[in-house]
């Protein structure tokens, strides 16, 4: 700390002065940390030439991307669309007696990001899509360039537009899923609809769910016989492989960041509307530099392991909040061979832990109720 | 200002005394004062009069403050402590930059984070001119460099409406 203090001076010329030249690099440094926006602090480079040394030594950074383009917008580029068939064709053969659900699938998973208008950065830098892009945008610029000066990132978050799947109006579908180089696990949460407590005509509710899903039957924790028969259980089939699919092309994106980025100790990639978390930690990043992933054979996507499942489903699920979940499904997804890491244990935490409230609470009610196992190939 | 009478711990509570660069002094109980890390290893090593030299009156008060109401912290109060938290940072920049310095000396990690916060929620979103006129930097570059830097960061200045209101 210098000793000359600025009371001083200022007293005698009242002109204001540099506010951080006072402050000693690492308090600046730990305000750049604090600001996180990648855009930010790549204007704050020119600011001046003291702001430009520091920048890259940021250790904290977050990239919100304007624009992303999807495997399925194929409407314009020719490679794109074999692609996004084939991978729809391995699902369905996978489950061969549920073909119905996969024409929906195919509205669940097209996601059509495709006019970006001042887009300054997308998530996928191959250059098939670089062409297919550049009809539509002015300029773009992949994270993988827009983190080029960073050398010192520890912890990144990706922040996408939107999620990937489309879901009916007042559903919800969220996921969380943790990968190495491979998937380790994942967590989902879906409510064929959710009614928020400020609705306060109760008796309807519970009315109109009964109808719908749990058709009167005394509630048991049990799941009722008609969820096998209407649609039920189709529909939180395709939510579970959807969240997979979305999950693991998350994943299979972040490889030439994760390769640039030697120290990064935390990788978060959101969507601004909640719907996806991917997570990879320190542990997790280090797998993966050291054991490449193995690609889907279908598509641009992390193969996903064979899987256990575990589901737990309530008709009727009210928070404490007033809030009420129709429909409420959890699913909690492991790879069937995981060696070497814990076996379930702490159940609770990782299940429970994987949402936000209100929603921890309703996975944490939901994990209380009777368990049905599934399994699932790899695809 | 809110004195001791929160602390409800049992027995005789051990008195420190704070001296300002202007000479000064506050006495406070030692379980407020050791959130500051550089006190708390004075403490350790004996000491009961803690002079420093690098912080004046005005602010040593804003610090005191600050220790009180985070030692009061709880399970219960977090909302309170948030408010008094977001009033905390509302001070003009030059006793918001003097703070920062005090406890960038003082270690005072909650209160580095929390003015580090502050101060990076001005700047964010903000254009490049906005940033220098709100923290008066003066702008050492020549024309080229400042052009060269763009040009290098090309995608942090293109597409979007950046903020060029200076408050």
């Amino acid at each position: 700390m210098g000793s000359s203090k600025s009371d001083l001076r200022s007293a005698i010329y009242p002109e204001p002065v540099d506010h951080f030249d006072n402050l000693p690099d690492p308090v600046l440094l730990l305000v750049f940390n604090k600001i996180g926006d990648v855009k930010t602090l790549g204007k704050c480079c020119a600011v001046c030439a003291r702001f430009h040394s520091l920048v890259p030594q940021v250790d904290n950074v977050v990239v919100r991307v304007d624009c992303v383009i999807s495997e399925d917008d194929n409407d314009h580029s020719s490679s794109g669309s074999g692609s996004g068939h084939k991978s729809l064709h391995s699902i369905s053969s996978l489950f061969r007696l549920l073909i119905k659900p996969f024409l929906s699938l195919t509205q669940l998973i097209s996601i059509s990001r495709n006019r970006c208008n001042n887009a300054s950065s997308i998530l996928d830098d191959d250059d098939n899509d670089f062409d297919h892009l550049e009809k539509n945008c002015v300029t773009h610029h992949s994270p993988t360039q827009v983190l080029k000066n960073f050398d010192e990132i520890k912890l990144l978050k990706i922040e996408l537009p939107s999620g990937e799947l489309g879901i009916d109006e007042g559903g919800l579908l969220k996921w969380r899923a943790d990968f190495g180089s491979t998937l380790d696990n994942c967590v989902i949460l879906g409510a064929s609809s959710v009614i928020q407590s400020n609705n306060n005509s109760t008796n309807l509710v519970y009315e109109q769910c009964g109808g719908n899903d749990g058709n009167g039957e005394t509630d048991d924790g049990s799941i009722p016989e008609s969820f096998y028969t209407n649609g039920g259980l189709k529909l939180r089939v395709v939510w579970t492989i959807s969240s997979l699919i979305a999950a693991s092309a998350r994943h299979y994106l972040l490889q030439p960041i994760i390769s640039e980025h030697r120290k990064l100790e935390s990788l978060v990639l959101t969507d601004v509307d909640g719907q996806g978390v991917l997570c990879m930690n320190k542990e997790q990043l280090e797998e993966l530099r050291v054991k490449p992933l193995s690609a889907s054979s279908a598509s641009k996507r992390t193969m996903v392991p064979a899987l256990n499942m575990r589901l737990w489903y309530a008709p009727h699920l009210e928070l404490p909040d007033g809030t009420v979940l129709k429909g409420a499904t959890l699913v909690a997804i492991r790879p069937s061979e995981q060696p070497k890491k814990e076996v379930v244990g702490g159940d609770g935490n990782w299940v429970a832990g994987a949402f936000e409230e209100p929603y921890g609470r309703a996975a944490r009610m939901l994990v209380k109720r009777r368990t049905y196992c599934l399994e699932m190939n790899s695809f | 200002m809110a004195s001791s009478s929160s602390s409800s711990k049992t027995g005789l509570k051990k008195m420190l005394t704070l001296k300002s660069s202007d000479g000064d002094e506050f006495e406070l109980e030692e379980s407020i004062v050791i959130q500051c890390q550089t006190i708390k290893h004075m403490v350790e090593d004996g000491f009961s009069l803690i002079p420093l030299q690098n912080v004046d009156t005005k602010t040593l008060t804003k610090i005191i403050e600050y220790m009180k109401k985070h030692a009061e912290k709880t399970e219960s109060n977090k909302e309170e402590i948030k408010n008094f938290n977001k009033e905390f940072v509302k001070g003009s920049f030059d006793d918001q930059f003097e703070l920062v310095s005090a406890a960038n000396y003082l270690h005072i990690n909650g209160l580095m984070d929390l003015l580090c916060q502050s101060i990076a929620d001005r700047i964010n979103n903000k254009s490049v001119r906005a940033v220098r006129e709100i923290f008066n930097i003066s702008n050492d570059y020549t024309p080229d460099e400042e052009e060269k830097v763009r040009d290098e960061h090309k995608w942090a200045h293109e597409g979007g409406e950046f903020d060029e209101s200076l408050d």
